[in-house]
């Protein structure tokens, strides 16, 4: 059975790029447009991985990162920021918020993949 | 020796015009912004879309060569060239992705100016009504506290208009970004 992948970002043709990249590889994939979005998708079906962006309107990565880590079901479901940003000050607050890893967009689709594999298996 | 009076009315109207051009242009830089803004939108839809046809016709057409090369004997040197054709379509795929994230980082780019122009146009709409607190009757000290008011509050106004408009877009190329695992 394949494994799903949560994708959390604003920009619609970004989704479109990652759901394209990890459904190639094998991956099932659930959209969401934000973050309350993606926390209300996440409710519905306990993933595999959630790749979230972090600055989106009504509900930034942080904060969805914070709300999963609190529902018992994602303590231990690796979350992986996708995002423009890169200062040490925001990668920071990503881990103290509950993040496993950090990836600066733009993406290359396949070292997203090898860090999905890394981090779940195929 | 009498004193020379001070233009408050040519100061009040120099601030008035200064206010009323400068919001006038930056309207018109706000309207070119949402204009690049939607283009850009279209865009990526219409690049999206055909690169994801594109890309599924080429994997068509290449299962049907799998099954070609499958059941027919082929010579080694176009079995070979067949096989960097696909490692090369696979690449170039790669890097299509990579390059079709530009929209994501240009919108954001793009909102923040769009929210930078906003915000000048309040500090102008500010400078105006500032203008308009002082009057001619008023003394030389009096005038003077009210200009330096008005410095203090652009100042304050542009501090927060700053404060507000954090850089989340460093990216100065489309090459690929670092990925680090905590």
């Amino acid at each position: 059975m394949s494994k799903t992948i949560l994708a959390v970002d604003d920009s619609g043709s970004l989704r479109q790029m990652v759901a394209f990249s990890l459904k190639a590889a094998g991956y099932d994939v659930v959209q969401a447009v934000d973050g309350q979005d993606g926390l209300n998708k996440a409710k519905e079906k306990t993933v595999d991985l959630v790749l979230t962006d972090q600055n989106m309107p009504i509900m930034d990565g942080l904060t969805l990162i914070k709300n999963l880590r609190e529902l018992g079901s994602y303590s231990k479901v690796p979350i992986l920021m996708l995002t423009t940003e890169s200062s040490d000050e925001m990668k920071a607050k990503g881990k103290a918020a509950g993040a496993n890893g950090w990836l600066v967009k733009p993406f290359d689709p396949k070292r997203l993949i090898e860090v999905v594999q890394k981090v779940i298996g195929q | 020796m009498g004193m020379k009076t001070l233009p408050i009315t040519e100061l009040r109207s120099l601030l008035s015009a200064v206010s009323d051009n400068g919001k006038q242009h930056l309207i018109e830089v706000e309207a070119d912004l949402m204009q690049t803004t939607f283009l850009l939108s279209e865009a990526i839809e219409k690049l999206g879309a055909s690169f994801m046809a594109i890309h599924q016709a080429v994997s068509e057409q290449q299962a049907e060569l799998d099954i070609l090369m499958k059941h027919h004997e082929f010579p080694a040197e176009e079995t070979e060239k067949l096989t960097a054709y696909k490692q090369n379509i696979g690449a170039e795929v790669n890097a299509a992705v990579t390059g079709l994230q530009f929209q994501d980082l240009t919108s954001q780019l793009i909102a923040r100016t769009i929210k930078r122009v906003n915000g000048l146009k309040d500090l102008l709409e500010t400078l105006a009504a500032h203008g308009d607190e002082i009057e001619p009757e008023h003394e030389h000290d009096e005038i003077a506290r009210f200009l330096a008011a008005m410095n203090h509050s652009l100042n304050a106004r542009s501090d927060a208009l700053t404060g507000g408009l954090r850089r989340s877009v460093d990216q100065q190329d489309m090459g690929s970004g670092d990925i680090e695992l905590f």
